[in-house]
This record gives C-alpha cells, sequence and structure tokens, in this order.
C-alpha cells in the first residue's frame, strides 16, 4: 500500500508519496499557475504511471486551500492545513516551540507550548492581505527587475534599511518607487523588504506571545529567500535578549532558527502522518478529476457567474437616455465679457474651468503635470488667455495639492480644501445631496453632508483598490481603449464574480477567471460590478449606506465610464431602494467648478480680486535649487527635493535657511515623497511652531491647561 | 511611587497627587504621554486580548514604569468615577474593559516570569468606587498597607480627603477658564469650539491633538469635562427646559438619556445639550477610540443633540495608535471653511432662542 499526501497551495502544488511505514520515495513542488485541479490531475497521472499508484488499494489525503473540493473529486480524506503542519512538527521536532510558514498569498504562526507533559498549540494565520506573503516579496523583486534567482541569494545583513510598507503591497511598491526614486540601491530596498515581512508576521501573527526558540521556518519564501532567514535570525536574537530569553551568538541563532529539510512539504507529510494514524482516503481514481478539468470547471463557470451588467437590450437603452449625457457633455466655450477662474491643481494634472457671475461654465481647459507648479499655472493661463482674450478676471479660487503652494504667487483669492471644493460643485447641481462620491484617478472620496456642510468623509488612503486607474490598467492589458471600456463591458451577458478588496489580489483573481474562460469584456464588466463594493464597502468602510441619506451625487473621471455608473446605481438601489442618484454633469471638473463658485462668493462679498493678472503670471521669474541643500531629512528615505524660489515682490523671504532667500521672494517646494517634505527642516519648523505658540496663547484650549497643571506633583509635607 | 498615566488616571490625576502626597510617600512619578515610541518600546506583544487603544497603550506606560527608579507601581482599577453629574444621574461607572484593562495588562508581564517580582517592584492595583466615597478608604487600606509599613486606616481616610480637596480645587481652577474663554467669546463675537470625548483624549497618543489644530485658526477649544457650571449660567440656557418641566434641574439628562450609567458618557450628553443652546459654540468635535464599545449608543444621541440646534457636529471616529496627519489636515481645513461660512449665521439663530444675554457673561471686566 502506497500513501500519498498532497497539498494544494495558493501558487503551488506539493506532493509527497510513501511506502505504508511513511518512507518517502517521491516528492515534488510545482507552480500551478491558478491551474491547481489541472496540476493535481498531473500528478497523479505520473504517480500511476511511475509507482502504480492504484485505485480501491493505496490511500490519499489532501489539504490546502484548494484541497477541499479536489479531495471530494479523488477521495481523498482533507485534513486543516494548519493541522497538517502542526502534526508534521510535532513528529519531527519535539524541540520547536513556534514555527512560521509563510505561503504564496497567506502567512500563519504556530506556538507550542507545553504544560505538564501536555502540548497546547496556538495558531495564528492571515490570508486577506498580500503584505507580508510570498507574492508581495515577488512582486517587489519583479519590479526592481530582479530575477528570482538572484533575489534568493539577496542578503539581509549589512545594509542600511529603510521604511517599507507591510500592511498592502501596493502602498510597498510606493514606498519602493519613492526610494528608487531617492537612487537607493536595490541590495538595500531587498533587505528592507525582507526586514518588512518578518516585522508584519511579528506585528500581526503573534497576538502577544513570545516566539521562544527553536523556531522552525516553513514554505516557500523561507527556504528561498536566504536574506529572509536572516532577518528572522537578527530580529528573534534582539527580541530574545530583549525579553531575557537568552543572549545567543551567531552560531548558535543558525542552530536556533532553523529551515529543516522538506521544509517545502511540512502540510503534506502532515497528511502522511495523519494517515498512518487511521483508517480512509482510499484513492477513488482519476476520471471524476478528469471530468472537472475538461467539462465541469467550465459548467460551473456558467453557475457561479452573474448575469451581465444589463438584463435586456431595452434596459441599457432606457440606461443610457438617461444617463448618456454623462460622456456626451462637454464644457462649449463661450464667449463673455468677466469670469471667475476656478483652478485645480492635481498630483497628475492641472485643470481650470471659467464660469460667468451667474454660474455659467464658459470654458474648461487642463494641463499635464510636469512637475514644476509654476510652468503647469503659466500653461494653464496662457490657455485661458488665448480664450478670454480682453475679458476680465473678477476673482481666482484654487484647489487640489497645489493650492497652498500657488496662492499667493498667483495672487488667488481662495485656497479651498479639496473636499469643501468638490461639495460646493456637488451641491451647486443637486442641493441637498446627502453625499457625494467622488472617484477619480488614483482616488476615491466620499463625502457625507448635513445643514449643507461636509461634516464627514472617506479619502481612500486604505489601499488602492477601487478607483479608476485600476480599471483602466486592466483594460489596456487587453487592448481596449479607455472609451470602449463601458461599451465592451454592457456586451457580457454573463461576468465572473471577483471578491472585493485587496488589488494584489484582484490581479491574480482575474488571471485566474481568464484561465477558466472567461473574456475581455466578461471581465471588465465583473470589475465594474466589484467597482462599487471597493469603493463604498472596502476603500470607504461604509457598510450601511441607508444610514448615509437618500441623495446621491456621483462625480469624478470614473463616473464618465457608464458600465461604472450602471453598477453604482444598481448597487446603491440595492441598499437604499428609494435613493435618488445623480450623476455630476462635469464630472472631472468637478473641483476645478468647485474653486470657482467659492471665488465667485468671495468676489461678491468683497468686490475685489487679489488675481495678479496674465501678464505677471507669463512673466513670473523663478530660479530651481536642486542641490544637497534641499534634500529632505525628515526620515531616511531622504528625498531629493527641489526648492522653486519665485520673485512676487513681498513677503519676508527666509533668511534662516540653508539656502537663503531674500525678502520679496516665496519658496515652492516639490519632488517631496509625503507633505512632511512640505516643511523645509528643523529651522522652519522651529519658525512655524513659534507661530503656532503664539496663536495658541491667543486662542487657549482647556486641555493645554489641564496637561500643564493636572500631573504636577509639589513635594509637601504628610499631613499629621 | 509610579502611577501609569492612563484611562481614567486623566479625571483623578490631582486626587491620586493629592492622596500619596498627604501619606507621606514620596515623589508620584507618572509614566510619560502615550506614544507610537512608548507603546514599540515597552509595549507591543505584551497585550494577548482584543482591545482599543486607550486601554492597550497601559502596557507601553507600565513597561516604561518598570525602568524608572520606583518600588511601587500603582495601578488603580477605577470601577466608578467622581462626576459633577452625581445626584442628577443613576450612577458614575466607569467602562467595565477600561477598569479590567489593569488586570488584562499586567498578565502580558506575567506570561514568561514576573518582571515586576525581578525588579523589585510592587504591583498595587485597588478596586476603587469613587462613586462611593465612604468605603472608598476601607479599599485603599486594604491594598496599600501591605506595602506601605505602618499605614493606619485613619490616615489613610484623611489622605483620601485631602485627595478630594485637591481634585475639586484643580476642576474649579479648569472651569474658571473655561468661563474666562467664554467671556472672551462674547466680548469678540468670536466662535469657540467644544470637545466631547473621553477624558484620556487630551493625552496627545490618543487624541492625537486634533482639537488644537484648531487654535492654529482662531478657535479657542473647550472641554466637555471642565464647563462652568455657574448657576446662573445654566438656569439662562435651561430657562426653557426648567420651565416646561422638560428636566428637573440644568445638570439633569434624563430627558435625552434614560440609562445613564457611565459616568464619562453622562458627561458627554450633558454637554451636547450645553452646546446646543450656548450660541458661541458654533461646532463640536467629537473624538472617539475605534472600537469604543460605551461610545457607539451615544454616536446618534449627540449627534442629533448637537445639530438640532443648527450647531455644526464633526466627529473623528475610529482613533488610532497613529496620527493620520494628512487625512486630519484636510479635515480640520474642511471643518474650518464651514465654521468661518456659517459661525455668525449660528449665534445670532442660537441667541434668538434666549432671553436677553445675562450681566455677568458681559460686564465682567477679565483680570
Amino acid at each position: 500500500m502506497l500513501l500519498l499526501g498532497i497539498d494544494v497551495g495558493s501558487t503551488t502544488c506539493k506532493y509527497v508519496l510513501t511506502d505504508k511505514e511513511g518512507n518517502i520515495l517521491d516528492k515534488a513542488y510545482e507552480r500551478h499557475n491558478t491551474r491547481q485541479a489541472e496540476k493535481v490531475f498531473e500528478f497523479l497521472l505520473r504517480l500511476e504511471e511511475r509507482y502504480g499508484f492504484k485505485k480501491g488499494k493505496d490511500r490519499v489525503y489532501i489539504t490546502g486551500s484548494g484541497g477541499g473540493l479536489i479531495g471530494n473529486l479523488i477521495g481523498a480524506r482533507f485534513v486543516q492545513e494548519v493541522v497538517a503542519v502542526a502534526t508534521a512538527v510535532e513528529r519531527l521536532h519535539p524541540e520547536v516551540r513556534f514555527v512560521s510558514e509563510i505561503g504564496g498569498e497567506d502567512m500563519k504562526t504556530i506556538f507550542i507550548k507545553e504544560k505538564g507533559g501536555r502540548k497546547n498549540k496556538q495558531v495564528y494565520m492571515q490570508n486577506v492581505c498580500a503584505g507580508g506573503t510570498g507574492t508581495f516579496i515577488e512582486k517587489i523583486g519583479r519590479k526592481l527587475r530582479i530575477p528570482p534567482e538572484v533575489l534568493s541569494t539577496m542578503e539581509y545583513e549589512g545594509y542600511t534599511l529603510h521604511r517599507i510598507s507591510s500592511k498592502c503591497g501596493i502602498f510597498a511598491e510606493a514606498d519602493v518607487n519613492s526610494l528608487l526614486k531617492a537612487g537607493v540601491p536595490s541590495e538595500e530596498i531587498i533587505a528592507s523588504l525582507f526586514e518588512a515581512v518578518v516585522y508584519q508576521n511579528l506585528a500581526q501573527l503573534t497576538k502577544g506571545n513570545i516566539p521562544l526558540p527553536k523556531v522552525l521556518l516553513l514554505g516557500g519564501p523561507n527556504l528561498f529567500f536566504k536574506g529572509l532567514q536572516s532577518a528572522w535570525r537578527v530580529n528573534l536574537q534582539r527580541l530574545w535578549k530583549e525579553r531575557g530569553v537568552g543572549d545567543f551568538t551567531k552560531e548558535q541563532m543558525q542552530e536556533l532558527v532553523f529551515v529543516p529539510e522538506n521544509s517545502l512539504y511540512y502540510a503534506s507529510l502532515g497528511c502522511i502522518y495523519t494517515a498512518l494514524e487511521e483508517e480512509g482516503g482510499l484513492y477513488a481514481g482519476h476520471e471524476k478529476l478528469r471530468w472537472w478539468v475538461e467539462e465541469g470547471q467550465y459548467q460551473e463557470k456558467l453557475k457561479e457567474g452573474k448575469g451581465g451588467l444589463v438584463k435586456s437590450k431595452e434596459e441599457l437603452e432606457e440606461f443610457k437616455r438617461k444617463y448618456s449625457y454623462v460622456v456626451e457633455n462637454r464644457i462649449v466655450p463661450k464667449k463673455v465679457q468677466e469670469v471667475i477662474i476656478g483652478c485645480d491643481f492635481g498630483s497628475t494634472t492641472a485643470k481650470a474651468v471659467c464660469i460667468t457671475p451667474q454660474k455659467e461654465i464658459v470654458f474648461s481647459c487642463y494641463a499635464l503635470s510636469k512637475g514644476n507648479p509654476i510652468e503647469d499655472a503659466k500653461e494653464i493661463f496662457r490657455q485661458i488667455k488665448e480664450y478670454l482674450q480682453e475679458g476680465k478676471v473678477l476673482a481666482l479660487g484654487l484647489t487640489g495639492y497645489g493650492k497652498d503652494l500657488l496662492k499667493d504667487i498667483l495672487g488667488a483669492d481662495v485656497a479651498i480644501v479639496e473636499t469643501v471644493a468638490h461639495a460646493t460643485a456637488g451641491l451647486h447641481f443637486f442641493p441637498d445631496a446627502d453625499c457625494i462620491c467622488d472617484v477619480g484617478g488614483v482616488d476615491v472620496k466620499i463625502m457625507i453632508i448635513r445643514q449643507g456642510s461636509v461634516v464627514d468623509f472617506r479619502l481612500n488612503s486604505q489601499c488602492s483598490s477601487g478607483n479608476g486607474a485600476f480599471l483602466q490598467g486592466v483594460a489596456e492589458r487587453f487592448n481596449i481603449p479607455l472609451w470602449e471600456i463601458a461599451d465592451k463591458a454592457f456586451c457580457a451577458k454573463a461576468m465572473p464574480s471577483f471578491t472585493m478588496g485587496c488589488g494584489v489580489f484582484l490581479q491574480s483573481d482575474i488571471v485566474n477567471q481568464q484561465r477558466k474562460g472567461w473574456k475581455a469584456e466578461e471581465i471588465l464588466a465583473g470589475l465594474c460590478y466589484v467597482l462599487p463594493f471597493n469603493v463604498w464597502v472596502y476603500a470607504g468602510g461604509i457598510n450601511n449606506l441607508a444610514e448615509v441619506g437618500k441623495k446621491f451625487i456621483l462625480q469624478g473621471g470614473t463616473h464618465k465610464n457608464l458600465a461604472v455608473v450602471k453598477a453604482q446605481i444598481d448597487f446603491i438601489k440595492a441598499r437604499v431602494p428609494d435613493a435618488e442618484i445623480y450623476v455630476h454633469p462635469y464630472s472631472g471638473e468637478a473641483g476645478a467648478i468647485g474653486a470657482a463658485l467659492i471665488a465667485l462668493e468671495h468676489y461678491q462679498k468683497h468686490q475685489k480680486t487679489s488675481f495678479r493678472g496674465f501678464e505677471a503670471i507669463e512673466k513670473l521669474t523663478y530660479r530651481s535649487t536642486t542641490s544637497k541643500e534641499t534634500l529632505c531629512h525628515w526620515c531616511p528615505i531622504n528625498c531629493q527635493r527641489t526648492f522653486i524660489d519665485v520673485y512676487v515682490g513681498e513677503g519676508e523671504g527666509r533668511q534662516w535657511s540653508k539656502v537663503p532667500l531674500e525678502p520679496g521672494w516665496t519658496r515652492l517646494i516639490v519632488n517631496n515623497a509625503c507633505p512632511k517634505g512640505l516643511v523645509e527642516d528643523e529651522r522652519e519648523l522651529k519658525v512655524i511652531k513659534e507661530r503656532i505658540e503664539r496663536l495658541k496663547d491667543e486662542f487657549p484650549n482647556i486641555a493645554d491647561f489641564v496637561k500643564k497643571e493636572a500631573f504636577r506633583n509639589p513635594a509637601r509635607a504628610k499631613v499629621s | 511611587m509610579g502611577i501609569p498615566k492612563f484611562l481614567n488616571i486623566w479625571g483623578t490625576h490631582q486626587f491620586w497627587v493629592g492622596f500619596f502626597q498627604a501619606l507621606g510617600v514620596g515623589k508620584v512619578v507618572f509614566s510619560s504621554d502615550t506614544s507610537e515610541e512608548q507603546y514599540r518600546t515597552y509595549g507591543k506583544g505584551r497585550i494577548s486580548m482584543d482591545s482599543c487603544y486607550p486601554v492597550k497603550a497601559l502596557a507601553g506606560h507600565i513597561g516604561e514604569l518598570l525602568q524608572k527608579d520606583i518600588n511601587l507601581l500603582f495601578v488603580p482599577m477605577i470601577y466608578s468615577l467622581p462626576s459633577f453629574l452625581r445626584g442628577h444621574v443613576i450612577d458614575s461607572l466607569s467602562c467595565t474593559r477600561v477598569m479590567m484593562s489593569v488586570e488584562n495588562i499586567k498578565a502580558g508581564f506575567l506570561r514568561e516570569r514576573d518582571e515586576f517580582k525581578e525588579r523589585g517592584i510592587s504591583f498595587v492595583s485597588p478596586f476603587v468606587p469613587f462613586g462611593e466615597p465612604e468605603i472608598l478608604p476601607k479599599y485603599l487600606w486594604e491594598s496599600l498597607k501591605e506595602v506601605i509599613p505602618n499605614l493606619s486606616f485613619e490616615e489613610t481616610a484623611k489622605a483620601v480627603k485631602e485627595g478630594f480637596n485637591q481634585l475639586e480645587a484643580f476642576e474649579k481652577r479648569m472651569r474658571e477658564k473655561s468661563l474666562e474663554i467664554i467671556r472672551w467669546c462674547v466680548r469678540n463675537q468670536r466662535p469657540a469650539l467644544l470637545v466631547l470625548a473621553r477624558p484620556y483624549h487630551m493625552d496627545p497618543g490618543i487624541g492625537h491633538e486634533i482639537d488644537s489644530e484648531f487654535q492654529a485658526y482662531g478657535y479657542p477649544v473647550l472641554w466637555y469635562n471642565y464647563l462652568p457650571l455657574e448657576d446662573w449660567l445654566l438656569n439662562w440656557l435651561f430657562e426653557e427646559d426648567l420651565r416646561k418641566g422638560f428636566i428637573k434641574s440644568p445638570l439633569d439628562i434624563s430627558d435625552v438619556w434614560t440609562s445613564s450609567y457611565s459616568a464619562n458618557t453622562n458627561e458627554i450628553l450633558w454637554a451636547s445639550k450645553f452646546a446646543a443652546r450656548f450660541p458661541w459654540i458654533t461646532g463640536v468635535i467629537r473624538l472617539s477610540s475605534y472600537e469604543c464599545g460605551m461610545d457607539q449608543p451615544t454616536f446618534t444621541p449627540v449627534q442629533r443633540i448637537v445639530e438640532s440646534s443648527g450647531t455644526l457636529y464633526f466627529k473623528f471616529g475610529e482613533l488610532d495608535e497613529t496620527k493620520p496627519a494628512g487625512s486630519v489636515k484636510i479635515r480640520v481645513e474642511t471643518i474650518v471653511y464651514y465654521l468661518e461660512k456659517y459661525s455668525k449665521d449660528i449665534i445670532e439663530k442660537k441667541l434668538k432662542r434666549l432671553s436677553p444675554i445675562p450681566k455677568l457673561l458681559v460686564d465682567f471686566s477679565p483680570k
């Protein structure tokens, strides 16, 4: 009799074949490229041929995330994966107290404690986010164009470590990007990445337990990446010393934290050891699995898929009649004498609109950002000037990332925070709205309105899932241009169901669905369908939409895609049946329109503007400095910033700066990766702090008094 | 003597200072404010249960104090709190999670070995019913007599009295400060903000100093637990409710909150009524820590009470370990925009509902 233990993981399949005593005859570890069933089928044929693995005689046990379904088809007995690993560890290494197993898309820790001769196991696992898993490491490796075989030999010790977010794979990529931009060598980035993975495992999966020696490292990443092993040893050495577990030498650590032989096969071995202890799992042959591989899974595809975004031609036509203005609407330039300008300086594009004092929108233009806000502004104002000719500018309002930088330089009357600008634009067209949902290319904003004010909002800061760029990226890979996404998606009669959540997993899910035979347009439809889930639930954290209100406004560039609009409407209606849903007529320009409307209010109140005029903007003189002196030192990334100094004829300059600025000039700081970099250095921080302290004295806070006095503790004599 | 600066120590601080001074046990060493660094260095990995961050942060405070030169670590399990609403509400209990946090966090220092014993520090954590001052000395004496030689019950009882005196004097000073701010608002026709939170949100590592951001924009900040309680002021604000018989006294909250058991919750509800009526409070900032089960049921009533008067209400819920710096900046700018836009109207609207402004609010000349 032969025993077979199969482990069907998220990226690989493994098996171990033994004789009836459990002596290993054969083993394999192969990637399945999302074809789990096919891989197992291939294994079975191979084993039948080479070893005469026989139906009705030999036994098979199965484990892993994909094991349940396949197991049923071949008569295998299913063992839960953590149980399987723990069983193997206990049998092979009774001295081990802590196990880390890192897989392709999951990670687990097992704490084994001995109390009164009995072993007590505590297991923690996470499999919903890519942070800290093998996929996470590979993704960054690919980004840095480091081939896997090189990645596996790269070291951890001896390199300067940088901060890489281990929480979200997509954030980590952003961190890696800024490290690259700052010229950090890839060796250091990879070392930091190993640090992040160990940190993530310790932070998420220890829950107050201290990993004690000996420690066993299992799974592909722990075996393949030498640097990851060192990272574990260095971190555990430090932790054990701190917590008084022991002060171990480097050599001792090698022994105390180890990767065993067969470390890839512990789950499979656990199956074998379980099989040795019990009966059952008689192999039922490969026929049913063959049927599944060849036919069953495709039938299943149709069963599990949903109907398309629209049920009938009539439904689509009616929907389009109502909403096609979203795509067709254009701001048509119209000659007028007086305008109010609103500009939205985003991180990738700068947009502007002109409105009349009667709030009619008469012009719009945009410029792709070149990284220098002065040049971007000049470009925008050239276009406005060309349109306006001799017309007069009554007021200027700014919003977006660049608003504070440019306010004085352009002579704007108001610099409005994005939330208010977008809300004002939405409420202008649809007063009394309860909620505005703005989905742009790279960000999601949900604004909740009460009493005419934005009282709450969600910016997608958790992760990148739910934004328009993701959809666009997928379409590009299918060679479908942006403007055709919606029509393609509407063509789909059925669509695969995607799970809402992590963008990294969504990417692999797409590959998986493609393999099942879903076509490009069906996949796009499925992605449009899941987008509202990502926007509202995953990124926005809003589970009860009815609580938000009844009147919804959809705006932002992504809502120019009608398939997304349809999915949004169906999503909202399903949760708030009496909802009124509107799509902003100028989805992409909402920010600039809001800025213009608020500038108009300012004009109506004050009847004057501080706008510098087109000529002055065109003539703006500036000098840029990019040098050692402009490096940012707020964090170890050390962004190479650029200081753009502009002559505006007023202001006190920055005499204290390392790059001194004479009076009359003002400074813009660009190429910083985070808001912290907008402050030059400690010297400027001191200036800012002094200013804030003065204001704090003028406008007191009870908490400051409490903090100062409540813990005061004067020495006094004992009361007798 | 070390006392971690955690949870309900905020709110009872000066009691402990007065109490231990009276006992003459030497200087009380408080831990520093909560910080990510403190939590990472001393606290992480010691917490076994899922809990709100203010509770988890205690581990960092205890860990930090273990490094200090102390021989007694005093971490009270505060069961009920002193409250200005006592007598007008059913009870003034503290959150059970907050009370039990001491036991839970302590376990994290005993799991592998007894870290207190190792350092020669006695860990004392008495049961503290501030709501029943008459039995308070008994609990404190019983837990302290083991570690303070020759401590008598009478001494303890006297020290408790001294503690209350000190705490009351402190609160009085703070309420006077609030009144000063309020008078400044009236004089200058300027709005103020009110913070509704729990006392420990004053801790920069817990509340992340969100309230102080508004000072830079010209808004003084009042706190719900130190509002002025002068009769002439409260009678002016609650005049109509008293006349119509909705409430029995200005400190009565039974019209909006019937299950008035929790001290902090009661005070939050009362202060929201104050904010709804007081004209120069035009915006309310609600702070709440992630997964606070005590705050959850109060969100809707408090929001309704505040907004029904036209006062703006903004919530910073789900505060956690790290300050979400970027989003706080955007949120503060958003709030400031609407405060500037609507404050004047709000003050006028609220003034219309009240009888003429009391002389003591206007004619009082500042020091």
